[in-house]
């Protein structure tokens, strides 16, 4: 689209009808702002004094129809659609690679229906999702999806990634969360998950949308079951001489009972984070493990735990630690505590069964430490979801002094994550636990699923033939 | 630009989203262009000459409460209104700056205030305390300076007002930054305070901040001290110079203004104020330090519209807990509140709810 053609007036002036003069904006500083989110290369560029990715026109929709009103025109002209909600992805899934329209879904942030007695709440995508849980807490409730990122995400923007919270271990991730979904597709139609998401009257519509990260259609309302805020909720924190013994220990516990966080920090990161923000101090490989709920079933799962975590050698922390963890829960990720330029950095997430989990992580480490020595990587990692099935990993690379040209730069950041990605998938792993794939991973997609993506492709094709939602993300 | 010291805080905050829930006009307007990330990134682009400090930039600028919320709820101490407020300056002195905010800028250099009308006079003469009226509550909210005064004289408190009292710089301030000009004008309203040799009252936190944070930062210290009207009063119901009413079977909750919760930590006396005055207390959500901010005078006088929109919200967060009584002791959030009062709810001016 050129700004300047006679056609690019007329779309934003049928853009201004659908939301309103006031929620379309084409000012060169509203579209620079959205060339930067979370993503470390769009940060390095706009570091460098570089422009990122701008889109041609901001639509900021209030309601559903808008929104539905906003896709209507963008399809009849092929017009590229990137959703943002708060620009806090990693992946770079928000950035508006292709220009177009950039829909902030921000204004969309109602609260429609909080249900205690049934027990679940509906709200817009716009809203953050700190808010949504003040609302339902406000009840004496909770979501239970505490993610880092909680202040500055949106229910959308989790959900399109499908992402998940510190709690992950007892309450899991967001597709287990969202009960349904109100969803706008690439052609405009407005429809609606079953009201239920478990089911046998044919294929749940839900995982087609959560995770799909604004390829297939834009989710506008979602449905999340809520659960009373716990009678108690106990932290305890252990030593393990190592983190294959700590692996092996925490398998033991997540089969036995049902904590709601369980990290287990391998001996890199137990001496380096966790001594900064918490101040502990020995080496070895740090868990801290939550558990909550009535206090007679917590009583007995702590039982079960200390048994499990004596046998394995470790050394009771008690409870200092672990609730010093929890309060500081998002200090980690403020300016000056979590990684930041010039650091180059990434965080290879993946998950796998019980048996292939702690395979991933030797492979990874020797892939990054071992190719990528010459710019001095380190790598560290903790393990921090947990099912009775398998685990993630947590693991990220830095460099303290990456090269300054960010040409070169974005070389080496893809060099590291190829290598580090391809260990997890050669050892049954897969690109992304939590973060999402958007454009960082896009490229790695075909790998992953091999002839299983023409199911995504079809689906693809289908809902948006004119390939006009979030192009060049998820590989699709 | 901007100072060396601000640049590096919007160098910090450009990548950081954490304080984002807090930001009233973020909520309000849903643009991703009104969070302090925004905002820092502009600048940033700025420094690195991928911007231009526009119009547009400059008007970002404005849309901006100053309230503090983000400062105070970094874990680290990274301060958003610093470099916002340095950006002001820079629009101002570039003629950059909306015609809104210029036509406010006019006013308060012809007149002191941003209403561009005479204060309006509550001098009398005292030998206790020296009471700083302020030129929101003069003009805005001369109900609540009266009854503070009039509580005063109750607590056998011998109150003295200028007959005419100079402008803080507050205002100024907060629409330009902190320039020589506010610096001129603080060093006059400084000059008559300490001619009186009491100590001062004063009724708006606002002008009790600059008053405690920039005079003595410029060199001219209030020297009998600087005592806020919250605090004030509820030193005199300690005292049990003021007495607490009868239970009246109400439920209200505090509106804590923005610089008494984030600059002065103040929560405790406005409260006792409420309990004094026979209220049973209720809390809004993001209530003490990390309070919502319900606006200001200043940005009323640029942007009435969106502080209409803000103050709405906070009556929504008290309708939210089952509430109707919203209690303030500060002039701005008065005057703020007032604007949209729901209907089967009240307003009430704890100062007044005391006599």
């Amino acid at each position: 689209m050129q700004e300047k053609s006679m056609m690019f007036y007329m779309i934003r002036s049928e853009l201004e009808d659908a939301v309103g003069v006031e929620n379309v904006s084409t000012k060169e500083i509203e579209r620079a702002v959205y060339s930067v989110d979370y993503f470390w290369l769009s940060r390095k560029w706009q570091d460098a004094g570089k422009q990122g990715p701008m889109p041609d026109i901001i639509v900021r929709p209030g309601t559903t129809e808008e929104v539905s009103k906003v896709m209507k025109i963008a399809n009849y002209y092929k017009i590229p659609v990137t959703t943002w909600g708060g620009g806090s992805g990693s992946q770079g899934g928000a950035l508006p690679v292709a220009g177009g329209i950039l829909l902030d879904i921000k204004r969309m942030d109602k609260l429609i229906e909080l249900n205690t007695e049934a027990g679940y709440v509906t709200c817009e995508t716009g809203m953050i999702f700190a808010t949504l849980e003040d609302l339902v807490n406000e009840k004496g409730y909770s979501v239970m999806h505490l993610p880092s990122c909680m202040t500055c995400c949106t229910v959308g923007g989790a959900l399109a990634h499908n992402g998940i919270g510190i709690l992950s271990t007892k309450y899991g991730k967001m597709d287990d969360m969202c009960l349904s979904l109100e969803v706008v597709l690439p052609n405009g139609d407005i429809i609606n998950t079953l009201p239920v998401p478990k089911h046998s009257s044919g294929p749940n519509l839900i995982p087609v949308f959560v995770g799909s990260e604004g390829t297939l259609g834009i989710m506008t309302k979602a449905k999340f079951k809520i659960v009373r805020q716990p009678q108690t909720r106990i932290h305890h924190a252990f030593l393990f001489s190592d983190i294959h013994v700590g692996y092996q220990a925490c398998r033991e516990i997540v089969q036995a009972v049902k904590p709601s966080i369980v990290r287990l920090f391998d001996e890199a990161e137990t001496v380096s984070i966790i001594k900064k923000i918490i101040g502990f101090e020995k080496r070895g490989s740090f868990l801290n493990l939550t558990l909550e709920g009535y206090e007679k079933i917590v009583a007995a799962e702590l039982e079960i735990v200390m048994d499990i975590a004596k046998k394995y050698g470790a050394e009771d922390l008690g409870t200092e630690y672990g609730e010093k963890w929890f309060q500081n829960r998002i200090t980690f990720f403020y300016p000056d505590h979590i990684m930041d330029l010039p650091q180059m950095f990434g965080t290879l997430d993946t998950v796998a069964t019980h048996d292939n989990i702690e395979k991933i992580y030797w492979a990874m480490k020797a892939v990054v430490e071992d190719n990528f020595k010459q710019y001095g990587v380190r790598f560290i990692s903790h393990s921090s979801h947990w099912y009775d099935w398998g685990a993630m990993n947590y693991s990220r690379f830095i460099i303290d002094n990456p090269p300054k040209d960010p040409e070169e730069a974005l070389r080496v950041h893809n060099q590291i994550w190829n290598a580090g990605v391809r260990a997890a998938l050669a050892n049954g792993g897969v690109l992304n636990d939590h973060h999402g794939v958007g454009l960082k991973l896009s490229r790695l997609v075909k790998e992953q699923y091999g002839p299983a993506l023409q199911v995504l492709q079809a689906l693809k094709k289908e809902l948006d033939p004119n390939g006009i939602m979030n192009p060049y993300k998820m590989g699709l | 630009m901007i100072s060396q010291n601000a640049l590096h805080h919007a160098e910090k905050c450009r990548f950081c989203w954490m304080c984002r829930h807090l930001c009233p006009v973020q909520h309000q307007t849903g643009k991703e262009l009104n969070t302090p990330r925004a905002k820092g990134l502009l600048l940033s682009m700025v420094h690195k000459e991928a911007q231009q400090f526009d119009k547009d930039m400059a008007q970002a600028m404005y849309e901006c409460l100053l309230c503090d919320a983000c400062t105070n709820d970094c874990a680290t101490g990274y301060q958003p209104p610093l470099f916002i407020r340095e950006a002001r300056t820079e629009a101002v002195v570039s003629e950059l700056a909306p015609e809104s905010v210029m036509h406010l800028i006019d006013n308060v250099e012809r007149t002191g205030n941003i209403y561009g009308v005479e204060k309006p006079g509550f001098g009398r003469e005292g030998t206790d305390v020296l009471v700083y009226i302020g030129e929101a509550a003069a003009v805005k909210a001369p109900e609540m300076a009266e009854n503070l005064l009039k509580l005063l004289e109750k607590a056998g408190v011998s109150a003295k007002v200028l007959e005419k009292e100079p402008a803080s710089g507050v205002m100024l301030g907060d629409l330009m930054g902190y320039t020589e000009e506010v610096r001129q004008m603080a060093a006059v309203c400084a000059k008559a305070l300490n001619e009186t040799k009491l100590p001062v009252v004063v009724l708006d936190s606002y002008d009790a901040e600059i008053m405690t944070q920039k005079y003595p930062e410029w060199g001219f210290e209030i020297a009998a001290g600087v005592t806020t009207a919250t605090a004030f009063t509820a030193k005199l119901l300690a005292e049990g110079k003021l007495e607490a009413k009868a239970p009246l079977g109400v439920t209200g909750a505090c509106h804590d203004d923005d610089r008494l919760a984030r600059t002065f930590h103040e929560f405790e006396p406005v409260r006792r104020m409420a309990k004094a005055a026979g209220y049973d207390l209720t809390e809004m959500f993001n209530h003490g330090k990390l309070a919502k901010s319900c606006g200001t005078a200043v940005a009323w006088g640029y942007m009435p519209e969106l502080v209409t929109r803000i103050a709405g919200g906070r009556w929504t967060d008290l309708t939210r807990i089952g509430c109707d009584t919203m209690l303030v002791a500060n002039p701005e959030t008065w005057q703020c509140l007032s604007l949209c009062v729901p209907e089967g709810c009240r307003l009430v001016d704890l100062f007044g709810a005391l006599l």
